[in-house]
């Protein structure tokens, strides 16, 4: 193969040019100053040579030999800056791809299925990919989870792109698939053969297993041997609206495995353990475990998931799990909310009675039926704002309400009639106002028969007539009764001061929106909040923003689902394996000739130190 | 002798020559007494040859051989150990002594010059010499001058140090065609004592030349001097080694096995001079160019076999 038809992958031919002039100059001038040696004077020069000295040097061998050690170190020179151009066939450039090796690096790829961890093989996998690239191929290594990152540049040389797969870490993100691809897609537009290899376990949803980005061969490198995983689903603790002091928590775990997982699960409240359970769960069994009343000193509390000798599961040694990462979940149990209501209206003790039992983080303030009209230019400082048996004119617009009786023209229920001893026959248990109310067999003497506008809520009527009623538009919240509580047994009842609870936490639900939530799965960005700017929670545990603390989980079935993929197919189009790996020589050209350098560098050595050359 | 009287009243001036100083004259007359000091027999005011008979002081026996005198049989020595053997006798004689000092270009080397210490040790015997009433000559070897007629007498010594201060290290001929060139131009044509000074690099031109003062019947004391950066070079690197005498110019990469191996060549130097005078009875002794030259000549004396 002649030099015509060689590709400099290195240097280009004009730099090598350059460098191998420069460098040769330079050699020759070193090689003549060498020449000039120190002359020294000596007594008697035999003795500095020995027997050897008794054979002298002719002219024409020392030049011989000196001219022996400039060829030496001009060929050394010349094999290094072949090393350093690096030439390759032009043939196999013609042909070149351009590659995004593109490794998932999500929650999932943690799993230790694989030596080391599915991502150890997946870096394995790509240094393959890596080594069998051909000469004129380009690749860029990028990884992703929730999002891309482009760990190099578009490289032909092997060593940045391995430091590049080298410096893949795990995340404890779900991935976002479509992202990466067309992540991948994007970085890929205009260049010759746009290649993608994906190196993964496969663990996607169906809705990312969408049609891939067009113009672009994919292709799917799999890891992953099994998939042996109990997994905590989500974990979550909340106050009782009826019982604000008293928590309740729920953990959900879901063994992912072939076979059944025996485990106990361990919830702890400020390192102290709370709870202990032992559960047996059947492959694919998803089970809810709930401590109804947590007696919670602190705000953080920890799930945990233990193999039957009370190890971590991970630990335990066992195949029940291979994923840690699950197996640990986190909550924070809400503070106990401070609620303002103002009540308008006349004397009421049952009403007075229930609102007296939400305790002392509600303050209640009172205005008379004849001030009801400065209630409306108050509402936005209370959390409930309840008109006993008055509705101020003009009906409002925003702002969060209970009606009791509402009647004239500021109601924001029109009237058309009354109706006597109305049967609660319709209820709409999953309303957040009738959450633990039960409304059956409740008398009434009368109620207004209120019309329903677009986007109102009956939830509790008789027979088409709305008792109990819900508005909710942007910035309003409207809970309305259709009859004087006064003329109904439902006082008398444990429902009503229920209701009235509920009314204040459906109202109120509005107002904390703006607050950061307690719960969020890992990838999530929380927006800037009081003291704490935009933040993306990347990590498992509890997160410090502000003032405010947040729970972070992996929360994500399919993360948690470690079966692997050993195919993947998009759009319904099954992806390719990856081409295999361009032969190559034992040794590529460019270490042979810096092997074959170091060789002369020691034979020169030895030579000098033989003084076989001077 | 008149030249002489008038050099033995120079004595006193502040500086005879530039490199022989009144100091240097009044450390030869201290030379002179503290070798008187030694123990008797060690050193008497005259030079005894071993001859048999010749002499009154009983000296030594040797074995008898055909063709000895009879009369030297000693019958005592006969009567207990049944064994012929002759008396030998020490047999005092008007002694001639040379002191032969090898100029050539090596001599200058060194740091002192091996050269300076050379010639005031050369310059020291001369005078201890004179001062024992014997006849002394001292020679630069290698300068291409006639050989001075032996001198006698301590008011002597001022030519020979005139004619010392004059000596330069440059010659390049071999130790012994130096001697050869010697005895052609030596004038006294007897027996006596030579004294060699010298670095012997060329050991076996030394060998040669002793064996030729030895033939001419003289007998040899060899002085060697050697400079302390001879025997411990602190050339490293890459060189250019140029002999002082041949000119010849050699490329040589000095490390520390070739340093190493140098020293080694210096030591066996020394020792193969001293064991070719250990075979043939001469007197052999070494001395650094940095030494005082009358510490010199006091360790000689008191090592003995340079007079006796």
């Amino acid at each position: 193969m002649g030099i015509a038809t060689l590709l400099s992958r290195g240097l280009s031919p004009a730099a090598a040019a350059a460098v191998g002039a420069a460098g040769a100059l330079a050699l020759v001038a070193l090689h003549l100053i060498r020449l000039r040696r120190r002359q020294v004077v000596v007594a008697f020069a035999p003795l500095w040579f020995g027997d050897a000295g008794a054979a002298r040097d002719t002219r024409w061998a020392r030049r011989l030999r000196r001219l022996l050690a400039l060829a030496l170190a001009l060929t050394i020179f010349a094999l290094v800056l072949l090393a350093a151009v690096d030439p390759q066939p032009v043939a196999a450039d013609q042909a070149g791809r351009t590659l995004v090796i593109l490794v998932d690096r999500s929650a999932s790829m943690s799993a230790r299925d694989e030596p080391g961890t599915r991502l150890g093989a997946a870096r394995s996998r790509a240094r393959a990919l890596v080594d069998g690239l051909r000469p004129a191929d380009r690749a860029l290594v990028a990884s992703f989870a929730r999002e891309a990152i482009a760990e190099s540049g578009f490289e032909s040389d092997a060593a940045p792109l391995r430091r590049a797969i080298d410096a893949v870490t795990p995340s404890e993100e779900p991935a976002d698939l479509p992202r990466a691809l067309a992540f991948a897609a994007a970085i890929l537009a205009g260049r010759p053969r746009p290649t993608v290899v994906l190196v993964s376990d496969g663990g996607f949803t169906d809705d990312a297993r969408r049609a891939p980005p067009p113009g672009v061969d994919l292709r799917y490198a799999p890891v992953g041997r099994r998939g042996r995983n109990v997994a905590i689903l989500s974990f979550a603790a909340r106050r009782l609206p009826a019982d604000p002091s008293a928590v309740d928590a729920a953990v959900v775990i879901q063994n992912f495995g072939p076979a059944p997982a025996p485990i106990i699960v361990e919830i702890a409240a400020a390192g102290s353990v709370i709870d202990r359970a032992r559960l047996a769960l059947a492959p694919g069994e998803r089970r809810r475990h709930a401590l109804p009343d947590v007696a919670a000193p602190d705000a953080r509390l920890e799930a945990r998931l233990l193999a039957p000798d009370g190890r971590p599961l991970a630990e335990a040694g066992g195949d029940a799990d291979d994923l840690p990462l699950d197996d640990r979940a986190f909550a924070v149990v809400p503070p106990l909310p401070r609620r303002r209501v103002l009540r308008v209206g006349g004397p009421d003790l049952y009403l007075d009675g229930a609102l007296y039992g939400l305790g002392r983080t509600v303050t209640v303030d009172r205005l008379e039926a004849a001030e009801a009209g400065h209630a409306l230019g108050r509402a936005g400082d209370y959390d409930l704002v309840i008109f006993d048996g008055v509705a101020p004119a003009p009906a409002p617009t925003a702002g969060r309400y209970l009606y009791l009786d509402p009647s004239g023209p500021g109601s924001p229920f029109a009237e058309r009639g009354r109706v006597r001893d109305p049967v609660i026959a319709e209820t709409r248990r999953d309303h957040p106002l009738l959450v633990h109310v039960d409304l059956a067999d409740v008398n009434v003497a009368e109620a207004r028969r209120l019309a329903l506008a677009p986007g109102d809520v009956s939830v509790a009527g008789s027979f088409g007539v709305p008792l109990v009623l819900a508005r909710e538009r942007p910035g309003l919240r409207i809970a309305a009764t259709s009859f004087d509580v006064r003329r109904s047994d439902l006082p008398l009842r444990p429902a009503f001061p229920l209701l009235v609870a509920n009314a204040l936490a459906w109202a109120a639900v509005d107002r904390s929106a703006t607050a950061l939530p307690r719960a969020v799965t890992t990838g999530t960005t929380l927006p800037a909040a009081e003291g704490a700017p935009e933040t993306a929670i990347d990590t498992v545990g509890f997160h410090r923003l502000g003032r405010e603390l947040v729970a972070a989980n992996l929360g994500d079935a399919r993360e948690s689902d470690t079966t692997p993929a050993a195919a993947l197919a998009l759009g319904g189009r099954a992806l390719a394996p990856p081409d295999p790996p361009a032969r190559r020589g034992f040794v590529r050209l460019p270490a042979l000739a810096l092997l074959l350098a170091a060789a002369l560098v020691l034979l020169e050595w030895v030579a000098s130190q033989r003084r076989w050359t001077s | 002798m008149a030249a002489e009287a008038a050099a033995a009243g120079a004595t006193t001036a502040p500086s005879v020559t530039s490199r022989f100083d009144e100091k240097f004259l009044r450390k030869l007359e201290s030379l002179v007494m503290a070798i008187r000091r030694t123990p008797a027999g060690a050193a008497r005011g005259a030079r005894r040859s071993r001859r048999v008979g010749a002499g009154l002081e009983f000296a030594d026996h040797r074995d008898y051989a055909p063709g000895d005198d009879p009369r030297t049989l000693d019958w005592n020595l006969y009567g207990r150990l049944e064994r012929l053997a002759v008396r030998l006798y020490e047999e005092d004689e008007d002694l001639s002594i040379d002191v032969l000092i090898d100029a050539s270009a090596s001599m200058g080397m060194g740091r002192p010059p091996k050269l300076e210490l050379a010639l005031e040790v050369g310059a020291a015997l001369g005078y201890v010499g004179l001062a024992n009433l014997d006849r002394v000559a001292v020679t630069a070897l290698g300068d291409g001058a006639p050989a001075p007629a032996h001198a006698r007498g301590k008011g002597a010594i001022l030519p020979i140090l005139r004619r010392l201060d004059g000596v330069r290290a440059a010659g390049r001929a071999p130790l012994s065609a130096a001697v050869r060139g010697f005895l052609a131009r030596r004038r006294v044509r007897r027996r006596g004592l030579v004294i060699l000074v010298s670095d012997f690099y060329d050991l076996g031109g030394a060998r040669a030349a002793v064996d030729l003062l030895r033939h001419h019947r003289l007998e040899v004391v060899a002085i060697q001097v050697s400079a302390p950066d001879e025997l411990a070079p602190d050339l490293r690197g890459d060189l250019a080694l140029r002999d002082v005498e041949t000119g010849d110019i050699r490329e040589l990469t000095v490390s520390a096995a070739v340093a190493a191996a140098y020293v080694r060549r210096q030591q066996a130097l020394v020792r193969g001079l001293e064991s070719f005078c250990r075979e043939r009875a001469i007197p052999c002794f070494t001395a650094l160019s940095n030494q005082p030259f009358d510490a010199v000549v006091l360790r000689m004396f008191r090592a003995g076999g340079l007079l006796r």
